[in-house]
């Protein structure tokens, strides 16, 4: 990724609100397209790089937000600690998930986690006993806080792009890293790399893990953010959201996820009036990135930026 | 639990078996012969039911029998048009098994929206095959599970012998046993899977038509049945199409009772819980080959 273009782009989203102050509404899909592009790119880490297809992210994402939800509902801890507790407990299950589940071979992977994913909504609205909250979920939770001071859109604001910028840096710097290699050398060719000594099943639980741990930050700072969580955040609507994203922005590609996210909330708000053809557009998406623009938004991007490089190039040949 | 009681769970339990050995059976073809994933299964059980409603009950108002004899052919024609459209593209695009994948997890999806676009969210109800009950040996049975059993047997025997006796059938276990091979010595493979792809989505869609009157019709109807279809897969073994039914009769059995004793929304938790414990211990299941 272009240094130039990282910086221009950070810059913009920093100043954004400064334009947008007045508009919550445009403030708030730009929080959760922070929050979803965190959750999409860190999910892309482990589908397009480390090649194992983890259909369990939202509900380690559901975990994280209810641990958070629950222990500062009934223990009044400070949301803070609620945010590292329920990272710290998706990081926990995204271990136990990957323990069993990078022992299996590709299909069988996405089948074990989709099953985690579809059981989790059960129990969920069966846990009442156990402070979930049944159906309904939580509601009132906390908003985040120092000292005196309670977060608004704005404070959420930075705080969210703080932590999107922050999970992006994390996996970038784990893509170009060592391991970033030995995923890409094991997704490109899994025998050769095997054969050369890299060892698949110690990095990709350390990345399962890592991933579990953006997912759950990102996770608990949705919760107190929202400041409600049901067991509809399970609904497959928004799983095929954020797969959305990662196709559409391009799978294994870096910043990919994270445009990808933007690109497909804001879609779906613009999809709003139309109400239920709103999913028949996103299954087209799917189906249609997937079959006709494989490399996703990213690989439209980068060659349109190829061709205008050329152009440029072309004419100040001509100049001269 | 008295007798009488235990009967009904039974038959709720023999129900549920053939519905799901049927669902299972049409997604362990696909996967035997392309070795691909179809999410769209349970959008096909979903559509099955729609459709037939609304050639009966909804606007056409025909009588069951003719409305779930025209259904078929509808229904074969849909899968013909997914394998072409959806699945061809991919399959030739020398993409990997995952993007084939993903492929029909989004046009699940889009089968579902589109559901919910035409006939909307409010249920449909389907009136059952045949009305009334029959009394068997102090046993109360429905006579549409009756001829629910009785269909799904039929079918099942007529799958299994067009397999092993037809030319069409022969030509789907080629490709399912060595997809290069049967392409050298010159088989039609997008043929074979086209009609794969047709017969699955019959399978799946006469599902949707015989336990819709029990359950009733709304978009997405079909996740749960598909999810649990395909435990019953791996139970059985991917791709072995006996195993899909012994597992079948073993996991309908067992959720009858789950939903006797413990309560109905157990079912699929405990389904997903014996998926896991399955693909630990043994991921080929009970009749898959290892590997």
């Amino acid at each position: 990724m272009n240094k130039k273009i990282t910086l221009v782009s950070i810059l913009v989203l920093s100043i954004l609100p400064l334009i947008f102050h007045n508009n919550s509404y445009i403030m708030h899909t730009l929080i959760l397209c922070f929050i979803w592009g965190g959750v999409a790119s860190a999910w892309n880490l482990i589908v397009g790089y480390a090649n194992v297809f983890s259909f369990g992210q939202i509900a380690i994402f559901a975990i994280a937000c209810y641990t958070s939800a629950m222990i500062t509902l009934n223990l009044g801890v400070s949301p803070w600690l609620g945010i590292l507790a329920g990272a710290g407990a998706a990081g926990l299950v995204g271990i136990l998930i990957g323990l069993p589940c990078l022992r299996l071979k590709g299909i069988y992977v996405a089948l074990a986690t989709l099953a985690l994913h579809l059981a989790f909504p059960t129990l969920l609205s069966q846990g009442r006993a156990y402070g979930t909250g049944g159906t309904r979920g939580l509601a009132g939770i906390p908003p985040l806080q120092i000292g005196a001071y309670t977060f608004g859109l704005f404070s959420n604001y930075y705080f969210g792009l703080g932590l999107f910028l922050l999970s992006l840096f994390a996996i970038y710097k784990i893509i170009n890293s060592p391991w970033g290699l030995a995923f890409i050398s094991l997704r490109d060719s899994e025998h050769f790399a095997k054969s050369l000594g890299v060892n698949e099943y110690r990095y990709k639980l350390i990345v399962f893990a890592i991933s579990a741990v953006i997912t759950g930050v990102m996770g608990g700072f949705y919760v107190h953010f929202i400041r409600a969580v049901s067991p509809a955040i399970l609904h497959t609507d928004l799983f095929l959201m954020v797969i959305a994203m990662m196709l559409f922005g391009g799978l294994g590609r870096f910043p990919g996820a994270a445009i990808g996210a933007f690109a497909i909330i804001f879609l779906n708000e613009a999809l709003r009036p139309v109400g239920t053809f709103r999913l028949l557009v996103l299954g087209i998406i799917i189906v249609v990135s997937m079959l006709y623009m494989s490399q996703g938004l990213i690989g439209i991007l980068e060659s349109i930026g190829r061709s205008i490089r050329r152009i440029s190039k072309g004419r100040l040949t001509l100049s001269r | 639990m008295n007798p009488e009681q235990f009967g009904g769970v039974l038959i709720c339990g023999l129900r549920i078996s053939a519905i799901y050995a049927l669902m299972a059976v049409g997604f362990t073809l696909v996967y035997g012969v392309g070795k691909i994933f179809n999410y769209a299964h349970g959008g096909f059980y979903t559509w099955g039911a729609y459709i037939a409603w609304f050639l009966s009950a909804g606007f056409c108002h025909l009588s069951y029998p003719i409305a779930f004899a025209t259904t078929i052919p509808i229904l074969f024609g849909l899968g013909i048009l997914f394998e072409r459209f959806f699945i061809r593209p991919v399959r030739w695009g020398g993409a990997g098994m995952m993007n084939i994948f993903i492929v029909t997890l989004g046009a699940a999806l889009f089968l579902d929206a589109l559901a919910l676009v035409i006939f909307g969210p409010i249920y449909k109800r389907l009136p059952p095959l045949l009305g009334g009950n029959l009394s068997l040996a102090g046993f109360v049975i429905s006579r549409h599970d009756l001829t629910l059993v009785a269909i799904v047997i039929a079918i099942t025997i007529g799958l299994i012998l067009f397999l092993g006796k037809t030319r069409e059938g022969t030509a789907m276990r080629a490709v399912s046993q060595d997809m290069i091979g049967a392409q050298i010595v010159g088989m039609p493979i997008d043929r074979v899977f086209a009609l794969t792809f047709g017969i699955s989505t019959v399978l799946a869609g006469v599902s949707g038509m015989l336990l819709a009157p029990r359950t009733l019709i709304f978009p997405g109807v079909g996740w749960p049945i598909f999810m649990k279809a395909f435990v019953i897969v791996v139970l059985g073994g991917m791709g072995s199409i006996k195993g899909s039914l012994i597992a079948a009769f073993i996991l309908g059995m067992l959720e009858a009772f789950i939903a006797y004793f413990i309560g109905g929304v157990w079912g699929l938790p405990i389904f997903c819980l014996v998926l896991l414990i399955l693909l630990v211990v043994r991921p080929q299941g009970l009749f898959g080959t290892a590997g």
